[in-house]
């Protein structure tokens, strides 16, 4: 039975419908343990706060395709908005300008990893590590310790938040839910039609043998880098937006959190792997976790913490083990399958030898 | 006697910021060794904030700096500090090499609790005086002073007192955001607020819980969201942190629901104004940074020059804001600490924005 089952579904696949088990019982146990807990009020918050995590994470996850990673994507964050924050309170512009300064900058920022991966062959963690710290000190050094604050930006940057598209018995959808939705929808495309995006799994799959091929890995690596320092910018605005209080700390820790996400959602951090339901998936399970434990009571908040790393840490232990084992069965049936249809082909008779 | 002298603002009106520095000048010496430091002595100064990049301590780092000029000190002043998420490595990293940088003195804002306190007795041991302002080593190991910016018993009672003042005198239920879970001087501050709870005048003022958003405008945002899923009840969000009091205005102010649940706590004047003008927060406190950085400076010049012991009872002059007394430190008993007070706080409200 399980045979027949394993032959059809792909072991990638069983690892989305067990993390959305994991998910749906997370917001059932939950569920028992916080009052209101489906309340629209909480449910908005929970959406609200998937916004700026999936924007981001939708970024990352093309840089981890083609095995690197980006950790600088929270100093972007943060640097773009503290940079776009200050602008808007010295200059008046139309929302949409400052959304795409901060997509340019983040842009920028990601073509410097880009360049040094792709082209310097400088190892991604390396060079995003270097950068985390260096965009943190640029944004500390041209702060001058000065904080951006609601009071001083544009009064549309107050109203952004709130503002609601559609509302359905209470449950709203925000513009900043939107935005993140429609990035993740763009980003489901590009890597399922576009050639861009094939090409991004192929060079993760096997870079030498991608290369070979006649693949522009180097360009598609510096690109996926632009697109994921442009997505961190637009997160950075989304950010300014919605925490409006900008100190050079702003985002701090983000990319763990976004990381974790990636890996929790499936994709393979040897690249080749994954998919955006999945980061979607990923980004919604630790964002549940995150946000009910801020809200169970009586814990302190150093188990808090202990607690999230211990539940990613299960996620993917669980993950590894059970895709570990499900992978190994679905290669097996496969063999016995094409053994078979050998044995077929040769016409039996000769078997015996 | 214990000294009262925070002012409620609606007595001050429109001198708050003359008084401010009159009441520092009012304490009385006492005897003891100590007077004016020579200036123009050699002294290498290190300025060590919990972490570069948050406004107030940069203001200290201003009033150190004009110290510094006033004293015509031709050594150096060097404001360095490590990144926030360092901070607590990065400052024993600082503190560790402070006698091989050659400098005299590190002034010191502690955020590493205990574990700096090697470091610490390290550097004092190689000559490099410690002196701590803001918020001080618990144990005081290593320590040779502490400025205190205020008392640190008295911030509870401003606290309360802002609380009631917003509650109302039938009293009301409240949560504490704080900055970091080991920060000392949020952990003395709050511990004193439940003192002042615990008497008869505030009784009816409830604390319902202490939750942190780690001076991170994002996280204290999101916990301010999830006190008020958690308590119904709940009718003010106290955050004796400049990061938490402005974030939690904001997301009340994001989810309409200033009407209901109101914020108070120490916070910047210009980074409150509007939540102040639109009834998210009509009180809040704070002192001056830009002071605390100039007294500190003072106490540190006149310690390394040999102008005072650092022993209890020293007195010194310390330029515009007056003579100043160093006394045990009665918020840590039994660690031999030592403190002066610059004091006082200043309340803002309606009648006194303070921008």
């Amino acid at each position: 039975m399980t045979d027949r089952l394993l032959r059809h579904i792909r072991p990638e696949q069983f690892r989305e419908l067990i993390l959305l088990v994991v998910t749906i019982g997370a917001l059932l146990f939950f569920w028992t343990q916080i009052p209101n807990y489906f309340d629209p009020r909480s449910i908005n918050r929970l959406t609200v706060g998937l916004a700026i995590p999936l924007v981001v994470a939708i970024g990352q996850m093309m840089v981890v395709l083609t095995r690197n990673i980006d950790l600088s994507v929270s100093s972007t964050v943060g640097l773009t908005a503290y940079v776009v924050g200050t602008f808007l309170t010295r200059n008046e512009v139309s929302p949409w300008v400052a959304a795409v300064m901060a997509m340019l900058l983040g842009c920028a920022l990601g073509a410097i990893n880009g360049l040094l991966v792709a082209y310097g062959g400088v190892p991604a963690i390396i060079t995003t590590l270097g950068t985390l710290a260096i965009y943190r000190v640029v944004l500390v050094e041209i702060s001058g310790a000065k904080t951006v604050t609601t009071g001083d930006l544009p009064g549309w940057i107050g109203s952004l938040p709130s503002k609601t598209l559609v509302t359905v018995r209470d449950y709203d959808l925000r513009l900043m839910v939107a935005i993140a939705l429609i990035v993740t929808i763009a980003g489901y495309l590009v890597l399922r039609f576009l050639p861009f995006g094939r090409r991004l799994y192929a060079i993760g799959s096997n870079p030498d043998a991608a290369r070979m091929a006649g693949l522009p890995a180097r360009r598609d690596v510096f690109c996926a880098f632009v697109i994921c320092g442009g997505l961190a910018g637009l997160a950075g605005f989304m950010y300014l937006v919605r925490f409006g209080n900008i100190t050079v700390t702003a985002a701090q820790g983000l990319e763990l959190q976004v990381v974790a996400a990636v890996v929790v959602g499936g994709a393979s951090i040897l690249g080749g792997q994954g998919t955006i339901f999945g980061v979607l998936l990923g980004v919604m399970l630790i964002e549940i976790l995150q946000q009910s434990l801020l809200r169970w009571s009586g814990l302190s908040e150093f188990v808090k913490d202990a607690i999230l790393g211990l539940l990613i840490l299960i996620a993917i232990t669980v993950d590894a083990v059970v895709l570990g084992r499900l992978r190994e069965a679905w290669v097996n049936t496969r063999r016995r399958d094409r053994a078979a249809a050998r044995l077929v082909m040769e016409g039996g008779a000769d078997g015996a030898d | 006697m214990k000294r009262r002298t925070f002012i409620l603002s609606a007595a001050v009106g429109p001198f708050a910021p003359a008084i401010l520095a009159s009441v520092a000048t009012a304490q009385s010496p006492e005897a003891g060794s100590g007077g004016a430091a020579a200036p123009g002595q050699e002294v290498n100064m290190m300025l060590l904030p919990k972490f570069l990049g948050i406004a107030v301590f940069d203001q200290a780092n201003q009033g150190a700096q004009e110290a510094h000029a006033e004293l015509e000190n031709p050594g150096k002043l060097d404001f360095v500090g490590p990144t926030a998420e360092n901070s607590v490595a990065g400052q024993i990293e600082f503190v560790t090499n402070a006698p091989a940088g050659g400098y005299n003195v590190v002034m010191l804002s502690n955020n590493s609790g205990d574990q700096i306190a090697p470091a610490a007795i390290a550097a004092d041991e190689a000559g490099t005086k410690v002196v701590t302002w803001d918020s001080p080593i618990p144990g005081a190991e290593g320590e040779s002073l502490f400025v205190a910016q205020v008392d640190f018993d008295e911030t509870g009672t401003v606290m309360a007192e802002m609380a009631r003042s917003i509650l109302g005198e039938d009293g009301g239920k409240f949560a504490i955001l704080s900055a970091t879970p080991d920060a000392a001087n949020q952990n003395a501050w709050i511990a004193s607020m439940e003192e002042a709870l615990a008497t008869d005048e505030y009784a009816n003022l409830e604390l319902l819980e202490v939750v942190y958003g780690d001076d991170q405008s994002e996280k204290s945002y999101e916990q301010a969201l999830a006190l008020v899923d958690k308590h119904p009840d709940m009718e003010l969000i106290m955050a004796p942190t400049t990061v938490g009091i402005v974030a939690a205005a904001k997301a009340l102010q994001d989810e309409g629901l200033c009407d209901s649940i109101k914020v108070s706590g120490l916070g910047l004047p210009d980074e409150m104004s509007s939540y102040l003008e639109n009834g998210c927060s009509p009180e809040f406190a704070l002192w001056s940074f830009v002071d605390l950085g100039y007294l500190t400076y003072h106490a540190s010049y006149a310690l390394a020059t040999g102008a005072i012991e650092g022993v209890e009872g020293d007195t010194f002059e310390a330029g515009r804001l007056g003579t100043y007394t160093i006394e045990a430190d009665p918020t840590r008993p039994d660690t031999g600490a030592l403190r002066i007070v610059m004091g006082p706080f200043s309340v803002y409200n309606a009648d006194n924005p303070g921008v």
